[in-house]
């Protein structure tokens, strides 16, 4: 900023202050510095407007997601069919509402159960220490040492594809970051006084573990959920797209783009593919502005 | 430091067996074995099944699983690591063929997403507060949002298919040979896969610069009379670094994993690629080789980004904890 | 030479008159310094002392132009007496040119905590030798040599060995010495020290003071002492100015301020120390109450609040009066206080 408006800036703090006209703050002050943050409150909007829609879908469209119509193959969007048809004569807005429910089910469910497996069990093995924490430690080393996404097709190649599969797929390769990170905070939670305290009383370990520390390392916690969600949508987009994510017969946004892989619909049939890739970044972006609003308004260390 | 590296690699051996025995075990579950690959479909009921037992004896295929296991083993050790099912070429050459192209491409997403990623996240320290530090976060987040196999699609549809200034996959050319005759073709592929990267690293070096400049030392340097770019190049961006370089190489496995959807996208001839045309083929052996593979290469990319941090630092490098 | 009326303006380092900083945050307006006047003397040295946050630091970082983004010289004038003339420091631009040839060659500074203070990815013979490298035409060799000579000069052992050292490699008072060799590089006229002890031991503390004192000695610097500690005030000072919350409450000769002080606060700062040999039973009178929230300041005179001599009057900002030729107060009941002591 320029010096000069930066001038303006402080003559008319300074005005403000001499009046006496300032001071004084009011309310919750994560809530309030959320709702401060405009891109926070966008993608909040975003991602109500993506989820309602998906979960609203039949109220939304009459056309069946999965009703083949020969006659009707590879229609541009129009009054009928909003984003057009695609090769057996789907249309394709209602597979990208509907789509968008199994989408957002994959993504969100397992980062939650990813999350909760691997706080709860951080939460333990940090609070217990000894061997129970060096051999969940290890164990999870061992599912980090590969990358993501091979071992999620790893995986998909020994157990076969389907959907409650992917979801045990995401969560064994996503914990072990959400392990560490509750680890960590329970370690160095576990030596603050009211816990001597706690456990002097006799408070079972169970409850000192989740009661009593786990609240308070919340809030680094959501912000990985939502960093997560983010993540394991755009893995099951690309796994779908390559067809070797959630089997075929089941549309999802991923599912929907695998028809790109062609280069003449990539070519001629933009209706098939752009839409949807818009709709997965649009909803993504949204989780990461979330995510960031809850960063930095769980974060003490910045100014209000 | 000798000591260090030294260590680090003691630990990664067990680790990888370990890791070799859990993938080997994971395909005890896999349904069919070698021998069910070999014989198309239409004669499987023509051979006998004493003809069967015969064929899994001679290969040794129905031992307990500990013997197999062992004798893979001591076969990988000494750099024989099997064969592919489709073809029966010998994995390690399958991969070493098709090694190259992926560090290829590796490495020059990684050049550009450091590169820019720094000049950028820096630029915006600098111009905190303005258009274009706002503009820049926002790209900054669209880049780790857009799925990267869509932004490849996109961009080979504009670049390739409209505007034909670049091929639209592969790796070679017909026709060319020379090395810089390739590089038309790593284009697009690199960008698309260094977009991620290139938004993490951006947004991490402009908090990490912000951090830097915002310490003592800085007011000090100033104190000196010592000019702008000196204090925010020489003092600031200096110490900024470390932790950029730190980050880079905790996602540098990302890169290693990253590159598989974006080879098959683009028809980029890498192992990522041949990993996918492996998990569709079913050819186990295979998938589990260069699974292992991209274990080791993300253990040894660890190690080589501890080495370099501690060596940036001199208080790690002269021995001090 | 100037026309002044004052008796020792000739031999004036630099002028401060009616300053004030304020900073800025996106919703409030700090008044750090509100009318701050002071001079520093050539070959003197001025100890600036006053509890933690009263804004003897922002005083320093005003001078030296070294303000944070986010506040500004509100008024005033810093007038500093070069060979070349007088110069307005608070009309130069802060990274200027003019405001960076100063920096450093004429008027350098030296901080707190050396440990963060320095640099730790440069060797700290790297550092002196950038301030050779901007404000002297000397050649690669000869700033090396010249650096040497410095950490020799300010008692550092071993100095071929020390100058290719990183800052960690040094003890605490090693560090400091080493920050006082950056600041006398170039010999500057003022030497602004912003407590240069506070993070040391005691006993390297009095090898630091000592050390400063040779130098003004020997090479006729001002130099310009924040402190919170009376007695390095009472070891140490030519001249002292006492601050509280934005303003100086009582200045002059180290004689007139702590034989006579005349302000209640420098009294009960006084009064406040121990003193070595009168035993447990000593009666140590603290200040009561605690300095107010910078946001939340009183009206009139600051330390009303905590003042045992208080009246209505003291709701209106006392203004400053001479009470002889060096020192000055700011209080309504300058008078009854001298007298009580």
């Amino acid at each position: 900023m320029s010096q000069s408006t930066l001038d303006r800036k402080f003559d008319r703090i300074r005005e403000l202050e001499e009046a006496g006209r300032l001071g004084g703050t009011r309310g919750n002050r994560a809530l309030r510095k959320m709702l401060n943050n405009p891109l926070a409150l966008v993608g909040l909007v975003i991602f109500s407007i993506i989820l309602l829609a998906s979960i609203f879908a039949p109220w939304l469209t009459d056309h069946d997601p999965s009703k083949i119509n020969l006659r009707a193959m590879l229609q541009e969007p129009s009054a009928e069919h909003w984003f057009g048809t695609d090769k057996t004569g789907r249309d394709v807005f209602a597979r990208v509402l509907y789509g968008g429910r199994v989408s957002i089910l994959v993504g969100l469910g397992s980062a939650l159960l990813s999350a909760a497996v691997g706080v709860l069990i951080g939460c333990y093995a940090g609070y217990k220490g000894g061997w129970i924490d060096v051999v969940c430690l290890r164990i999870s080393e061992v599912f980090m040492a590969f990358p993501q996404i091979i071992l999620v097709l790893l995986l998909v190649s020994i157990v076969g594809q389907s959907l409650s599969n992917l979801i045990i797929i995401f969560v064994i390769s996503g914990w072990g970051a959400m392990f560490r990170l509750s680890r960590a905070r329970m370690l160095s939670l576990r030596e603050e006084e009211y816990v001597q305290a706690l456990r002097s009383f006799g408070v079972s370990t169970g409850r000192i573990c989740y009661k009593h520390i786990l609240p308070n390392a919340l809030g680094p916690i959501m912000v990985n959920v939502t960093l997560t969600t983010a993540m394991f949508i755009l893995a099951e987009a690309g796994l779908s797209f390559l067809g070797l994510g959630v089997p075929l017969n089941i549309p999802t946004w991923g599912n929907i783009l695998n028809v790109a892989q062609d280069l003449r619909v990539l070519q001629n049939n933009w209706w098939m593919w752009l839409p949807v890739g818009m709709v997965i970044s649009l909803f993504v972006l949204s989780v990461n502005f979330i995510g960031d609003g809850l960063r930095d308004s769980a974060d003490p260390t910045q100014q209000g | 430091m000798i000591i260090y590296i030294t260590r680090r690699l003691l630990i990664l051996i067990p680790m990888l067996v370990f890791i070799s025995f859990l993938v080997y075990l994971g395909l005890e579950f896999t349904p069919g074995d070698a021998v069910s690959y070999m014989i198309p479909p239409e004669l499987a009921n023509q051979v006998s099944a004493e003809k069967l037992e015969l064929m899994r004896e001679s290969l040794g295929l129905n031992k307990s699983f500990m013997h197999r296991y062992w004798a893979w083993l001591t076969h990988a050790v000494r750099g024989d690591f099997g064969h592919s099912l489709s073809g029966g070429v010998a994995i390690s050459e399958i991969v070493l063929d098709r090694l190259p192209a992926t560090l290829e491409l590796s490495a020059a997403a990684l050049l550009i997403s450091t590169i820019f990623g720094c000049l950028l996240g820096t630029y915006s320290a600098l111009h905190r507060g303005t258009v274009g530090d706002s503009g820049l976060t926002v790209v900054g987040m669209l880049g780790v949002s857009i799925p990267e196999f869509f932004f490849g699609l996109v961009a080979i549809l504009i670049f390739a298919l409209k505007l034909n200034w670049l091929p639209v996959g592969g790796r070679l050319m017909p026709g060319f040979d020379s090395w810089f005759d390739h590089l038309p073709n790593i284009v697009l592929p690199a960008l698309v896969l260094s977009l991620m990267m290139t938004a993490g690293v951006m947004r991490y070096s402009r908090s990490s610069m912000l951090d830097a400049l915002n310490r003592d030392f800085i007011k000090t340097a100033r104190s000196k009379g010592l000019p702008e770019w000196r204090i925010n190049f020489l003092h600031g961006f200096r110490v900024a670094l470390t932790p950029v370089v730190v980050l880079i190489g905790f996602r540098l496995p990302t890169l290693i994993g990253g590159s598989v959807i974006i080879e098959e996208v683009f028809q980029w001839p890498g192992v990522g690629a041949e990993f996918i045309e492996a998990v569709r083929g079913q050819d186990y052996p295979l998938v589990m080789m260069i699974a292992l593979f991209s274990v080791f290469a993300m253990l040894l990319a660890s190690l080589i980004v501890d080495v370099l941090t501690a060596w940036i630092d001199p208080r790690v490098r002269m021995g001090e904890k | 030479m100037s026309e002044s009326s004052e008796m020792n303006d000739h031999d004036l380092a630099l002028r401060v008159l009616n300053l004030k900083t304020y900073f800025y945050n996106d919703r409030r307006c700090n008044k750090a310094i509100n009318g701050v006047s002071f001079d520093i003397h050539k070959g003197k040295t001025l100890c600036v002392v006053g509890e933690s946050g009263c804004g003897k630091s922002v005083t320093a970082s005003t001078i030296m132009q070294l303000l944070p983004t986010l506040s500004r010289i509100e008024e005033g004038e810093i007038t500093y007496y070069s060979d070349d003339g007088e110069i307005r420091i608070d009309q130069l631009e802060r990274n200027g040119e003019p405001m960076r040839a100063i920096r450093g060659s004429e008027i350098a500074m030296i901080f707190q905590d050396p440990m963060t203070a320095l640099n730790p990815a440069y060797t700290v013979g790297f550092q002196i030798g950038e301030m050779l490298q901007y404000h002297t035409p000397l050649d690669k060799k000869q700033v090396r040599a010249r650096t040497i000579e410095l950490l020799s000069d300010m008692g550092i052992p071993l100095p071929e060995q020390r100058v290719d050292e990183y800052p960690h490699q040094y003890s605490g008072g090693m560090r400091q010495r080493a920050m006082i060799a950056m600041a006398m590089a170039c010999n500057p006229k003022i030497l602004i020290a912003d407590e240069p002890t506070t993070a040391l031991d005691v006993t390297i503390q009095a090898q630091i003071f000592e050390l400063m004192d040779t130098l003004k000695r020997e090479h006729g610097t001002a130099i310009m002492l924040i402190t919170h500690d009376m007695g390095v005030v009472a070891e140490l000072a030519d001249d002292v100015a006492v601050m509280y919350m934005g303003n100086i409450v009582e200045s002059g000769t180290v004689d007139d301020v702590l034989r006579t002080p005349a302000h209640p606060y420098t009294q009960a700062l006084l009064d406040s120390i121990p003193v070595l040999g009168r035993g447990r039973g000593q009666k140590l009178k603290a200040i009561r109450g605690s300095t107010p929230d910078a946001y939340d300041r009183p009206i009139g005179c600051q330390f009303e609040p905590r003042c045992d001599h208080a009246t209505a009057q003291c709701k209106s900002m006392p203004e400053e009066v001479g009470i002889n030729i060096s020192h000055r107060v700011r209080c309504w009941h300058y008078e009854e206080i001298s007298r009580n002591d």
